[in-house]
C-alpha cells in the first residue's frame, strides 16, 4: 500500500516536496536502514555509516566528470559500481577491526571510522577538491535532479524497496538467522560452532553495502560531495533518524527520515520567534527535543509507538499477535537492556 | 584430559584432573558446589584453555583449539543456566543448533534442499523433546522447564558424537525430571554423554560410570552402585568434613 502510494506520489505532491522531502527521506532512510540492520539483527549500534557512505560518494565523484577531485571521466554507472564496491570492502575491513568489540567500545570504534574518514577527505584535497567536488555527473537516466526530480525520486524509491526486501530476505537465510543468534548470545553461538567475529565483520560489510547505496544517492541528489556533508553532525543525524523511527524496526528508518526531512524543511516556517532562544533557525533544537521525547516515551521510536498501540488493540480484541522475530516494542523499552547495547 | 589444571588469578579452580571417557559411555560428574565440575566442562568444550595439562577430543589434541572448532568436530554442550537465543523462535534455535555443526553458516540465500534438511531435523528434535507444538514461540516466552528442555534439544539437534549437559535438571519439577531422565535414556547409544547433575536420582539412573570431584580434584570414580554406597560421597553431599 505504502509503496503504491509512494509510486503515485509525483502526481500528488509538487516538485519541491518530491525533491526536498520525499527523495531526501528515501536516501536518508537507506542510510538509517544500514544502521538499523546492524542494530536490530546484529546487536551492533554503529556510528560509522556516515564515513562509509562518504567513501562511496567520494569514490564515485572522483571517477566521473566533475569540478574538483580527480575528474577521471568514467561512465557514471561504472563509477557507481566502483563506489559501492570500495565502500563495501572498506566496511568489511572496518568490521574486521570492530568485530571483537561490544557495547561502548564498538560504538567508539565506529565513531572513530567516521571521524577518520571526515578528516581524511577534509585534508586530502586531491581527492575532495577545495571545499568539495561539485557538478558531479550522475547517470544519464537520472539527468539533472534540480530540473527534473522525478527520475531520482523513482531511483531512490526502487533502491529503498530493494534494500527493505533484501534485508527482510537476508534475515531468514542461514547468514541472517545466525547473525540474530549472535545478537542474542555470541558465546552460545561460538559454542554451537559459529565463527562469531567473521560473521560480525561480514554483517558490517552488508551494512556498508547498504550505506554505500545511500552515499551514491546523496551525490546524485546534490550533484556534489564535500567533507562538510559527512561531518560529526551528519553522523549524529543518521543515528537520530534511526532512533526517531525505531532503532530496532527496519521500517523506522524511512519513517524517521521522513519526519527528519519534514522538520528540516518546515521548522523554519512553523517556528515562532520566542526571545533569543527559539526561532526559525533552531532546527537542531527542535529535532533534539523530539529525539528526547521519543527516547523517553518509546525507545522503540515512532514505529514502536504504533506497534504498542496496535498490540494493545489486538490484546483487547483478538488476543496476541504473531511475532516478527524482532524485539517487541515493549521489550525494547529499556534500550540499554537490549543485547545490542551490551 | 591429562593432568589438567586451571587457575584464575590466585584461585586454582581445577588441579591435576585426569579424565578418560570412552566412545558411547554415559559419565556423570558429581560434586558439591565449587568442586570444579563446570570448569572441567569449559575446558573440554574450549571456553578457555587449561593452564596445565592437555585435552584430547576424538583422539586429537585440542588443548588450544577454540570452542567453535570443537563444536564442528562433534561436541555439543548445555550451560548451567539456560543460554538460549531469546529473540528467536524455538524452531530457529534448533535450526541454528543443527546449522552450527554443518557448512553454510555464511550463506546469504536459502537453498531449498539444505533448508528442508535442517528444518526437518529441527522439527524432529522439537518432537523428541516435547516442544513440537511450540515451534513458532519466541524462546523468551517459554517456561523455565521448557527452556531447559530446549537446552537439551539444542545439544542433541546436531547429532553430536559427544554431548555434555551441565545440570539439565536444575529447577525442574519432579514430573519434568522424570521426563528428562527418560529423554536421556532414549538417546542414541553411540553418542557419548557427560553429565553434571546435583540430582543423584537422575545422574545415577543415566550414568554408567561416575566421577566424583571436590575442591577441583577427582576424589573418587566408580559405577553408580559403588558411588551410592561410598561414605565419602555421602559426607560430601551432607556437608560432613571430607578427609582424604
Amino acid at each position: 500500500m505504502l509503496v503504491l502510494f509512494l509510486a503515485g506520489a509525483p502526481s500528488v505532491f509538487d516538485s519541491f516536496t518530491l525533491s526536498q522531502i520525499l527523495t531526501k527521506a528515501l536516501w536518508l532512510g537507506i542510510a538509517a536502514a544500514s544502521l538499523i540492520f546492524l542494530s536490530s539483527y546484529g546487536g551492533m549500534i554503529s556510528l560509522g555509516q556516515t564515513g562509509i557512505y562518504a567513501v562511496a560518494g567520494f569514490t564515485m565523484a572522483n571517477l566521473v566528470h566533475a569540478a574538483g577531485g580527480r575528474n577521471l571521466g568514467w561512465d557514471p554507472w561504472a563509477a557507481t559500481a566502483a563506489g559501492i564496491a570500495v565502500a563495501t570492502l572498506f566496511g568489511v575491513l572496518c568490521g574486521a577491526i570492530a568485530s571483537r568489540s561490544y557495547g561502548i567500545y564498538f560504538l567508539m570504534i565506529t565513531l572513530a571510522i567516521s571521524v577518520i574518514v571526515f578528516y581524511f577527505f577534509a585534508q586530502v584535497t586531491t581527492l575532495s577538491g577545495y571545499g568539495g567536488i561539485r557538478s558531479v555527473t550522475p547517470p544519464a537516466v537520472i539527468g539533472n535532479p534540480v530540473i527534473n526530480p522525478l527520475p531520482l525520486y523513482y531511483a531512490a524509491l526502487v533502491a529503498s524497496v530493494l534494500v527493505y526486501v533484501g534485508i527482510r530476505y537476508l534475515a531468514r537465510t542461514p547468514f541472517g538467522l545466525a547473525l540474530q543468534g549472535i545478537r542474542d548470545d555470541p558465546a552460545r553461538m561460538q559454542a554451537l560452532g559459529f565463527n562469531v567475529s567473521l560473521h560480525r565483520a561480514l554483517a558490517f560489510g552488508v551494512g556498508a553495502f547498504i550505506a554505500s547505496i545511500a552515499g551514491i544517492l546523496s551525490v546524485w541528489y546534490t550533484t556534489q560531495v564535500s567533507p562538510g556533508g559527512i561531518n560529526l553532525a551528519q553522523t549524529i543525524n543518521i543515528l537520530v533518524i534511526a532512533v526517531i523511527g525505531g532503532l530496532y524496526r527496519l521500517e523506522g528508518a524511512w519513517v524517521g527520515a521522513a519526519v527528519f526531512s519534514t522538520i528540516d524543511n518546515y521548522s523554519r516556517l512553523w517556528m515562532p520567534n520566542v526571545g533569543d532562544w527559539l526561532g526559525p533557525d533552531r532546527f537542531e533544537t527542535v529535532i533534539g527535543v523530539i529525539f528526547l521525547v521519543i527516547v523517553l516515551a518509546s525507545p522503540g521510536g515512532l514505529v514502536g509507538i504504533w506497534e504498542s498501540v496496535w498490540a494493545r488493540r489486538n490484546r483487547a480484541g483478538r488476543g496476541p499477535t504473531e511475532s516478527s522475530g524482532m524485539p517487541a516494542a515493549e521489550e525494547v523499552d529499556g534500550v540499554v537492556d537490549h543485547p545490542a547495547a551490551v | 584430559m591429562r593432568r589438567v589444571g586451571r587457575r584464575f588469578g590466585g584461585l586454582r579452580a581445577v588441579a591435576d584432573v585426569t579424565l578418560e571417557v570412552k566412545p558411547g559411555e554415559r559419565r556423570a560428574i558429581l560434586g558439591p558446589n565449587g568442586a570444579g565440575k563446570t570448569t572441567v566442562f569449559n575446558l573440554i568444550s574450549g571456553e578457555f584453555p587449561p593452564t596445565e595439562g592437555t585435552v584430547e577430543l576424538f583422539g586429537r589434541d585440542v588443548t588450544y583449539q577454540p570452542a567453535r572448532l570443537r563444536a564442528r568436530a562433534g561436541l555439543s554442550r548445555t550451560f548451567q543456566t539456560s543460554r538460549l537465543l531469546l529473540g528467536l523462535s524455538v524452531e530457529d534455535n534448533l535450526y541454528l543448533a543443527v546449522l552450527g555443526a554443518r557448512r553454510g553458516h555464511l550463506l546469504p540465500v536459502r537453498l531449498p534442499r539444505l533448508e528442508r534438511q535442517i528444518r526437518e531435523r529441527a522439527r524432529g528434535t522439537a518432537e523428541a523433546i516435547g516442544l513440537a507444538d511450540r515451534l513458532g514461540t519466541l524462546v523468551r516466552e517459554l517456561s523455565h522447564g521448557e527452556q531447559r528442555q530446549l537446552e537439551v534439544g539444542m545439544a542433541q539437534a546436531s547429532s553430536p558424537k559427544l554431548m555434555m549437559l551441565d545440570e539439565p535438571a536444575a529447577g525442574l519439577s519432579p514430573g519434568e525430571r522424570h521426563k528428562l531422565t527418560d529423554q536421556l535414556l532414549a538417546l542414541d547409544p553411540g553418542m557419548t554423554l557427560i553429565l553434571i547433575e546435583h540430582d543423584m536420582d537422575v545422574a545415577l539412573r543415566v550414568a554408567q560410570w561416575v566421577t566424583m570431584m571436590h575442591d577441583g580434584r577427582v576424589v573418587a570414580e566408580g559405577s553408580p552402585a559403588e558411588i551410592r554406597s561410598n561414605q565419602m560421597v555421602h559426607d560430601l553431599y551432607t556437608g560432613s568434613r571430607y578427609k582424604q
